[in-house]
C-alpha cells in the first residue's frame, strides 16, 4: 500500500481538507469482545533525500476490549503517536491490519473516534460550548442533542457552568478537561489519549486521574492511553503494552486486575509498579 | 532537490505563461494602440537605447538620470530619517516636539506632496529632493525611533560604566542593535522612493524615465508608454530582489534569523 | 484628576496627570501654528497660505454644494476599488497559502505587481478606458490587491497546524474548517488589510483622478496645481485627508473592539 504524503504530512491545511483515507479499509466486524483489533501493523516511512525508508512500527498487535482501558508505554519519540494517527485513520499504514468495531446499533457507520491531544487544542475564539458544538457538528451529530451533550459532559468534567467561559481564561487543567469533555460528547466507539497529562505539573496531573478514573466509571469509554510514565499507566489501565523503539514495537503486554477504585499508594500497586520498571527500562535502555 | 528544481520551473513556468497570455491577448485585440504584443515592446525598447528621443537623448540617459535622482534622494532620506530618528530616540525634547508631527507626515498623500515641493521648488531637482524627503524621511524616522526604544538598554549602561565616549557608543553599541531596523527602513524607502522619483519625473521634471511616461502618453503612443513602463519595472525589480536580497543575506550572515 | 489641583510631597502644586501628557503636545501644536503663521508672513497667500487663510478657504467649499458631489465622487470609487481589492487579495492570499504549487506560481505575478508605481497604471488605465469611472477603480484594485494577498498570505502561514489536525481528527468538512478554524485564525490579517487598503486606496484615488476621471478630489488637486494656487489645493487636500482619517478612526477602532474581545490586546 502506497505511502500517501499528502495526508500524513498536513504540511498545509488544504491537506488538511483532502478526505481521510485509510491505507486499508477499517474493517467494521460485529465481533463483541473488542472495540479495537490491531493485527501485525507495520508502517514505513521514506526517508528524505536518499530512496530509503525506515520502519516506524513493526509488527503490531493489541486489541482493546469494550469499556477497557489499556495503555502504551513507550519511551518519547518511539512511533507512538503515529501509531494513534494510524487508528485515528489520519495516517495510512503499509501491512497488517487496523479494525475498529463500532457500538452495537452503529454496524456499518464510520467509527466514531475521540481523541485527547498532549495539549488541549481548543478553538480559543469560541466558548468552551461552542467548542464542543464544534464536534458535534463535525460528527454530524443531530443539533437537537447538542444542549444535552454539552452539559453531561462539562458535569462530568467538572466544569459545569463553563458553558459561557472562553478557553484562555481556563488554566491548563481546565482546558485539558474541556478537551476531555469534547472528546466523549461524540459517544466515541473508541478514546486514543496521547500524554494528555504530560503538561501539566505533578498535581494537576495526578486530580486529573483520579478524575478520569471516576468518568471511566460512569461513562465506560473505550480507551487507548499512550504514556512515558509506567507509574501513570499502571494506575489507570486494565492492560498494558510495553514498547520499545526505532522500530517501534510491542514487547509485553501485562493485565492490570486491580480492582477499581485504586489508590496510586496502594501496595499491589507499588509493588506491579517496581516489577515492570525494571522488566520495561532492561529492554528500553538495553537499546542505546 | 526535486523540489527546489520544482519551484524554479513552476517560477520560470508562471514567467512564460504571463508572457504567452500577454502575446495571446494582444493578438487577439489586434491594436496597437490598446495592446501591443512583447516583441513590439522589446523592439521599441532596443530602439530607444539605439537611436536618440525626443529630448535628443537615447534611452540610457534618461534611464541613467532617473537612477541619479533616487540615488540621491534615497540616501538624503536615509541619512535625514537615520538622524532625527536617532535624536528623538536619545534625546527626550526632540522626541517630544517631533512626535505629533509623524503622523501627520505619513498621513499626507504623495501627490499632494508632489504637488507642494513643485510649487514650491519650482520644476526643478531641488522640488524632486524635497518631495521625496518628506514622504520617506518621515517612515525612516519612525523606523530608527522605534529601533532606539528596543535596544537593551543594559548594554547602553555597561558602557557608560566603562566611560565610553560618545562616538564609540553609536558604533559599536546602537548601531549594530538598530541594524534590522535600518535595513526594513532601507528597503521601505527605496520602494517608496522610486516610485516618488517617477510621479515627480512625470509632473515636473525634465528627463527621466517618468518625464517619457509622460510624453508618450500625451502621444497616446501605447507602445511607447508600455516600453517605458516594462523598463522601469524590470530595472526596479533587478535593483530591488538582485540588489537588495544579496545585501541583506550577508549583513546579517551572523544573525540568520533576523533576515527575514 | 478633575482639574484640581493636587499637592505633593514637598508641598508644591501639581497639574494632574492628563493635562502633564497633553501639554507637550499642544504647546507643539500651538507652537507649529504659530510657526506657521511667522513663515506665512513672507510670502504671498496664494503661495504660502496661513493657518487662517486655510481654513477659511475650506469653509468656502464646503459651503458649496457642488463641493460634496465631487467628494461623494471620489469616495464612492475609493469604495468601489478598495472592496474589489480585498475580495480579490483575500482569495488569492488564501488559496496562495493553502496550496504550495499557487504560491510559487503567483509569487512572482504578485512581485512584478507590486513594483508597477500608480502612477503608470493610472495613464495604462487612462489609455485602455478613457477619462471614466473605471480607470481609477482600475488604478486602485491593482496596486491595491496584491498587498491584500501578501498580507493574507502571511496570515495562513501563521495558522496553528495543530488545530487543523485536531479539525481534521474529528472529521470537519470543508465549510466547517474553513469557518470556524482557518478564518478566525486569519482575522487579523484580513484586519489589518483591511486598513491598509483603505489607506492605501484613497491615497491612489486621487493620483488616478489627477489623471483619469476628470472629477473628484484628485482632479481639484491638478486642477489648482495647474492654476498654482496652493491655498486652494491644500484647503482640499487636507480637508479630504480629515475626512479619511475620521473614518479609519470611526470605523476601524469600534469595529476592532468588538471582533477581539476573546484576546484584549488585539484590539489596541
Amino acid at each position: 500500500m502506497k505511502f500517501d504524503p499528502s495526508i500524513a504530512r498536513a504540511a498545509s491545511p488544504v491537506a488538511a481538507m483532502a478526505p481521510v483515507i485509510p491505507g486499508q479499509p477499517v474493517r467494521q466486524d460485529v465481533s463483541v469482545a473488542s472495540a479495537i483489533t490491531i493485527d501485525r501493523l507495520t508502517k514505513r516511512f521514506p526517508v528524505p533525500g536518499s530512496g530509503e525508508e525506515f520502519v516506524v512500527l513493526h509488527d503490531i498487535s493489541l486489541a482493546v476490549d469494550d469499556g477497557k482501558f489499556v495503555s502504551i508505554v513507550g519511551p518519547s519519540g518511539c512511533g507512538k503517536s503515529t501509531l494513534l494517527n494510524v487508528i485515528a485513520g489520519i495516517e495510512s499504514y503499509d501491512g497488517g491490519s487496523v479494525t475498529i468495531h463500532p457500538k452495537a446499533g452503529r454496524a456499518g457507520a464510520e467509527p466514531r473516534i475521540g481523541y485527547v491531544f498532549q495539549s488541549p487544542r481548543l478553538l480559543n475564539w469560541l466558548t468552551v460550548e461552542h467548542n464542543i458544538r464544534f464536534v458535534l457538528e463535525a460528527q454530524n451529530v443531530p443539533r437537537q442533542r447538542w444542549q444535552e451533550l454539552v452539559a453531561k459532559n462539562l458535569e462530568m468534567v467538572g466544569l459545569a457552568g463553563q458553558e459561557r467561559n472562553y478557553p484562555l481564561n481556563l488554566s491548563g487543567g481546565m482546558q485539558q478537561r474541556v478537551a476531555i469533555a469534547r472528546a466523549l460528547a461524540i459517544e466515541p466507539d473508541i478514546l486514543l489519549m496521547d500524554e494528555p497529562f504530560s503538561h501539566l505539573d505533578a498535581i494537576t496531573a495526578r486530580k486529573m486521574r483520579f478524575d478520569l478514573m471516576e468518568i471511566l466509571q460512569r461513562a465506560k469509554p473505550t480507551i487507548l492511553f499512550v504514556t512515558h510514565d509506567l507509574s501513570e499507566a499502571v494506575f489507570l489501565s486494565d492492560n498494558i503494552y510495553m514498547m520499545s523503539t526505532k522500530p517501534a514495537r510491542i514487547f509485553k503486554r501485562v493485565a492490570i486486575d486491580v480492582p477499581r477504585p485504586r489508590k496510586p499508594e496502594d501496595a499491589t500497586i507499588l509493588d506491579l509498579e517496581k516489577t515492570l520498571v525494571r522488566e520495561f527500562f532492561s529492554v528500553v535502555e538495553a537499546k542505546d | 532537490m526535486a523540489s527546489r528544481l520544482k519551484s524554479i520551473g513552476l517560477r520560470t513556468g508562471s514567467i512564460i505563461v504571463l508572457l504567452l497570455l500577454w502575446a495571446a491577448a494582444a493578438e487577439l485585440m489586434n491594436d496597437p494602440q490598446v495592446l501591443p504584443g512583447p516583441l513590439a515592446i522589446a523592439r521599441t525598447i532596443v530602439a530607444d537605447f539605439k537611436t536618440p528621443g525626443p529630448e535628443g537623448e537615447s534611452a540610457y540617459f534618461d534611464v541613467g538620470i532617473t537612477l541619479a535622482r533616487i540615488f540621491i534622494t534615497f540616501s538624503a532620506s536615509m541619512v535625514a530619517g537615520i538622524g532625527i530618528g536617532l535624536a528623538m530616540g536619545l534625546n527626550r525634547l526632540c522626541e517630544r516636539s517631533l512626535l505629533a508631527l509623524i503622523p501627520l507626515m505619513l498621513t499626507m498623500p504623495t501627490i499632494l506632496m508632489v504637488f507642494l515641493a513643485i510649487m514650491w521648488f519650482g520644476y526643478s531637482e531641488a522640488g524632486g529632493l524635497v518631495a521625496v524627503m518628506a514622504v520617506v524621511t518621515p517612515f525612516v524616522t519612525v523606523n530608527m525611533y522605534e529601533g532606539t526604544k528596543a535596544m537593551d538598554k543594559s548594554l547602553t549602561e555597561m558602557a557608560v560604566t566603562f566611560k565610553a565616549p560618545r562616538s564609540l557608543l553609536l558604533r559599536k553599541v546602537y548601531l549594530p542593535q538598530l541594524m534590522p531596523y535600518i535595513f526594513s527602513a532601507f528597503r521601505y524607502a527605496f520602494g517608496e522612493t522610486w516610485k516618488i522619483v517617477a510621479l515627480a519625473e512625470t509632473f515636473g521634471l525634465k528627463f527621466g524615465i517618468g518625464y517619457m511616461f509622460f510624453f508618450w502618453f500625451e502621444q497616446f503612443d501605447m507602445t511607447q508608454v508600455l516600453a517605458w513602463i516594462i523598463m522601469f519595472v524590470v530595472l526596479m525589480l533587478i535593483l530591488e530582489h538582485g540588489v537588495f536580497a544579496r545585501l541583506e543575506s550577508r549583513t546579517f550572515a551572523w544573525r540568520a534569523s533576523v533576515a527575514r | 484628576m478633575r482639574g484640581r489641583l493636587r499637592q505633593n510631597k514637598t508641598g508644591h502644586r501639581r497639574l494632574p496627570d492628563s493635562i502633564g501628557r497633553m501639554l507637550p503636545g499642544v504647546l507643539t501644536l500651538t507652537a507649529g501654528l504659530v510657526v506657521w503663521k511667522a513663515i506665512s508672513l513672507f510670502f504671498f497667500p496664494l503661495f504660502f497660505p496661513g493657518p487662517g487663510l486655510l481654513l477659511q478657504r475650506m469653509i468656502e467649499i464646503y459651503s458649496d454644494p457642488a463641493s460634496y458631489v465631487v467628494v461623494e465622487e471620489t469616495l464612492s470609487r475609493i469604495f468601489a476599488g478598495f472592496v474589489i481589492s480585498m475580495l480579490i487579495g483575500t482569495s488569492l492570499g488564501l488559496v496562495m497559502g493553502l496550496r504550495r504549487s499557487i504560491e510559487i506560481f503567483f509569487d512572482s505575478w504578485i512581485m512584478v505587481l507590486l513594483t508597477f508605481p500608480a502612477i503608470c497604471w493610472a495613464f495604462l488605465s487612462v489609455l485602455w478606458f478613457g477619462l471614466s469611472q473605471t480607470a481609477p477603480i482600475f488604478t486602485i484594485v491593482l496596486i491595491v490587491f496584491p498587498y491584500v494577498a501578501m498580507n493574507i498570505w502571511a496570515g495562513t502561514k501563521a495558522v496553528e497546524k495543530d488545530l487543523v489536525f485536531m479539525a481534521r481528527v474529528y472529521r470537519a468538512d470543508r465549510s466547517l474548517m474553513l469557518r470556524k478554524v482557518l478564518i478566525p485564525q486569519l482575522m487579523p490579517y484580513i484586519f489589518s488589510s483591511l486598513r491598509i487598503s483603505l489607506s492605501l486606496s484613497w491615497k491612489i484615488a486621487l493620483v488616478a483622478e489627477a489623471f483619469g476621471a476628470g472629477s473628484g478630489v484628485g482632479q481639484q488637486l491638478i486642477y489648482w496645481f495647474q492654476d498654482t494656487r496652493v491655498d486652494m489645493m491644500l484647503a482640499w487636500g487636507v480637508s479630504f485627508m480629515i475626512v479619511m482619517v475620521l473614518i479609519d478612526l470611526l470605523v476601524f477602532r469600534t469595529w476592532a473592539r468588538r471582533t477581539f474581545a476573546w484576546r484584549p490586546q488585539l484590539a489596541a
